[in-house]
């Protein structure tokens, strides 16, 4: 017990220096006592920026979990062929930067775009933005849903149809009623992930300014911190929001007993009409990646559509390699001790039981109502005088924060699901607590290890959001330099930095895939009743 | 020789009595059923006793010692779990040989024990398999052989048989009467189950509500019921097993 209560003190410390204090410092900041903040909310520009966001994040939402639950529905429930393939393809863009989802578009229907100058249009504006954020955020609606469908019991549907209800009563009192929670969730979340990037409104907003966008240039340009965590407070409401719905909202068809799986009907056209809608996404993910390998090797795309490796070599004589270093020092770093602090937290809260957990449980995942952007900023003003500002310390503790709590649920759930026994085994044998864990418990769970190492990983790689306003010419990630690059025109450097980005997302989370696909022994997972 | 007494033991969750200033005593190599239905405060006396909860008031005395405040791992006592709590990513030599390896600090030694109590149990031929290739009542051997390898004063069952099937478990009630008077090792059997009870044990504890109804012989229990809990305790079973008789034989009772 005493090691225990050892170890969540420190995480309970931990979370509170690097959660609870910068939140409540960037908070206490606020003056608003004078009438700045009325001063905010009345202006114009705060108005429009307001008023754009919510019809961008509304409309691209709504498509990005039509979507999503279109593609979950094919892959559940249709007899769609190399359904794990699909699947993987599928999540793609989640290897790459929200910002590159915008180079792409600009790429393909910008003022220049390969096909936008065939038919004379562009979609810079609030069109960008929409489609920019339905490809940056339907993967992750798309993984909530499909994990959704596998907790529908068979027996539903048997008794549905002994009932005698026909195929869409089916529909909408079983598949809905089960799937009510995942598409709920996923629309808060997709609408928080929305609401909250100023990636893809960068590259291809053109003059239509989003909040965020009015956020960062506010810090950015003109350094006026107290205006930004104004704006700030306002993004914090959608994550809020969809962090107590997450949290509170309970799911009675949740159940912890063995589901039966689907049975399948045959149906041909069902196949072939949802397969061409699979695949033309598939195909749209292509075409938007391949353009960053066409403007990567074309000298000019408007002048000439010369091979060439130009903009290879200019961006290697600019010194890409030290950028290289330090976003995938950045990345592991934060992939292992992220990895380590998640894991031990999840270890005491799924494990041991008082109520002092519960609150480690809740300050944990409560990183997921903080928009990056927002943590950033928070970060900046709280910890701009102490010494590990202008650090790739800062970098890293910013980024586990901003990641933890996914990897930290998956934790959660993998070790409440192993023999809750193994410890007191362990009491009466005189074997220590560390022992088991490293011995029994850690190898137990070495599924889960490596995807919360791949997590973290990934999205390190492609965050700009929690970075942005902490980084320094020797500690930059090379995210950022993509925004660089697209903000002079330099669309072929843009593009072979988000290749880099990819191809190194790519390899991991390959090289996890393989790994766990070899040793898929189930049972190294226990459930106990 | 006394091995083992408790002695006006308590304790209370959030207000609620699970155990009500319980006295008992386990002699040396008994065998001891403690008997009642869910929520009547065995696995809690079970905690207590293994040391990974603590008491109210009261006191556990083993050999003449008061252990109250013993650590778990120097009680020596072994527990025996309903879900045998294996480690499924070891073989079943390396799940006997793991503790026992830290004990003798001897990896030779440990294997040979091991080696001896797994053949003892009839599993020398699963040595090499994880618990997973297992059956119900071979993972409740290799747990057995476990807590056995440690040499333990007393081994506590909790529940231990219920997950298995009615062959399995006629097999292994014979095999942990045989264990018992191999080893002559004190067991504490924590049961809901009469038919487990009565056909283990020397004598049979019965709790109801955080109190010992009874504890005696399972002939006396028949025989003499203390309580009208007891009677009807034990008339459901004596009907329970008539009615399966009957069943068998098709015979009319």
């Amino acid at each position: 017990m005493q090691k225990r209560s050892k170890l969540s003190i420190f995480i309970f410390i931990f979370l509170l220096i690097s959660v609870v204090f910068p939140l409540i410092n960037m908070l206490l900041q606020i003056d608003f006592s004078n009438n700045s903040f009325q001063n905010l909310i009345t202006s114009g520009s705060f108005r429009e920026a307001m008023f754009n966001s919510l019809f961008v994040t509304i409309i691209a939402t709504i498509i990005s979990v039509l979507l999503a639950f279109f593609l979950s529905f094919t892959l559940n429930r249709t007899n769609i062929k190399h359904k794990s393939i699909l699947k993987l393809l599928i999540t793609l863009p989640m290897l790459i930067p929200s910002i590159s989802h915008g180079l792409g578009l600009i790429n393909l229907f910008g003022t220049n775009g390969i096909i936008s100058r065939i038919f004379n249009f562009n979609i810079i504006g609030s069109l960008g933005i929409i489609i920019g954020s339905v490809i940056y955020s339907f993967p992750i609606a798309f993984l909530i849903i499909d994990d959704g469908y596998n907790y529908i019991d068979n027996n539903m549907y048997d008794t549905a149809e002994i009932l005698g209800l026909n195929k869409w009563q089916t529909f909408k009192k079983v598949t809905l009623c089960y799937l009510k929670k995942p598409l709920l969730s996923s629309f808060f979340a997709v609408f928080t992930m929305i609401f909250t990037d100023y990636g893809v409104p960068l590259a291809v907003g053109g003059k239509f300014i989003t909040l965020p966008v009015l956020l960062y240039k506010e810090v950015i340009g003109l350094l006026n911190y107290s205006k930004g965590t104004m704006i700030g407070l306002f993004l914090l409401i959608p994550a809020l929001i969809s962090f107590l719905f997450d949290t509170f909202f309970k799911d009675y068809t949740n159940s912890d007993g063995e589901t039966k799986k689907y049975h399948i009907k045959p149906n041909k056209v069902r196949d072939i009409i949802t397969s061409i809608g699979v695949y033309s996404i598939i195909i749209f993910i292509f075409v938007l990646l391949g353009s960053f390998i066409y403007y990567a090797f074309v000298d000019n795309v408007v002048l000439n559509n010369n091979f060439s490796f130009n903009h290879i070599n200019y961006v290697f004589a600019s010194g890409i390699t030290d950028y290289i270093f330090n976003s995938l020092f950045i990345s592991i770093m934060v992939a292992i001790c992220g990895t380590i602090i998640s894991y031990f937290t999840a270890y005491v809260t799924a494990r041991v039981k008082n109520k002092f957990v519960k609150i480690l449980h809740l300050l944990t995942i409560c990183s997921l109502a903080i928009p990056g952007i927002v943590l950033g900023l928070s970060y900046t003003i709280s910890f701009n005088s102490t010494f590990i500002y202008n650090t790739f310390a800062i970098l890293i503790l910013v980024n586990i924060i901003h990641f933890i709590a996914t990897p930290y649920l998956m934790a959660y759930n993998a070790l409440q699901k192993v023999n809750p026994n193994y410890e007191v085994v362990a009491k009466t044998c005189n074997i220590s607590l560390f022992k088991i864990i490293k011995d029994v418990i850690i190898p137990c769970t070495k599924k889960t290890i490596r995807e919360m190492l791949s997590y973290f990983f990934v999205n390190s790689m492609i965050t700009i959001s929690a970075v942005t306003f902490l980084f320094n010419t020797k500690t930059m990630p090379l995210s950022l330099l993509i925004n660089n690059y697209e903000g002079n025109m330099m669309l072929g450097e843009a593009a072979i930095i988000s290749l880099i980005i990819l191809i190194f997302n790519v390899i991991i989370k390959s090289s996890i895939y393989l790994l766990n696909k070899k040793d898929n022994r189930r049972e190294y997972i226990y459930e106990v009743n | 020789m006394v091995s083992l007494e408790v002695k006006n033991l308590s304790k209370t969750y959030n207000k609620k009595t699970v155990l009500n200033n319980i006295s008992f005593t386990v002699n040396d190599g008994e065998f001891l059923s403690i008997l009642g239905p869910s929520g009547c405060g065995k696995t809690t006396l079970l905690k207590i006793l293994i040391g990974i909860e603590t008491l109210d008031t009261g006191e556990i005395i083993k050999n003449g010692k008061n252990i109250n405040k013993l650590d778990p791992s120097k009680r020596n006592m072994g527990i025996v779990f309903q879900n045998y709590a294996l480690f499924p990513n070891m073989t079943v030599l390396n799940n006997v040989m793991y503790a026992l390896n830290i004990k003798l600090k001897n990896k030779k030694e440990a294997e040979e024990k091991s080696l001896d109590i797994l053949k003892m149990l009839n599993m020398e031929e699963h040595l090499n398999k994880y618990p997973h290739e297992l059956s119900g009542g071979q993972m409740q051997r290799v747990a057995i052989a476990r807590t056995l390898a440690l040499n333990p004063d007393i081994i506590l069952f909790d529940e231990a048989l219920s997950a298995l099937d009615a062959d399995n478990k006629l097999i292994l009630k014979k095999e942990l009467k045989e264990i018992q008077k191999k080893f002559n090792t004190t067991m504490i059997f924590i049961t809901h189950d009469q038919e487990e009870a009565f056909s283990l044990s020397d004598r049979v504890m019965i709790m109801k509500e955080g109190n010992i109804e009874q504890i005696d012989t399972p002939h006396n229990i028949f025989n003499k019921p203390a309580s009208d809990y007891v009677k009807r305790f034990v008339q459901d079973h004596l009907v329970e097993k008539v009615r399966s008789i009957e069943k068998c034989t098709g015979i009319d009772l």
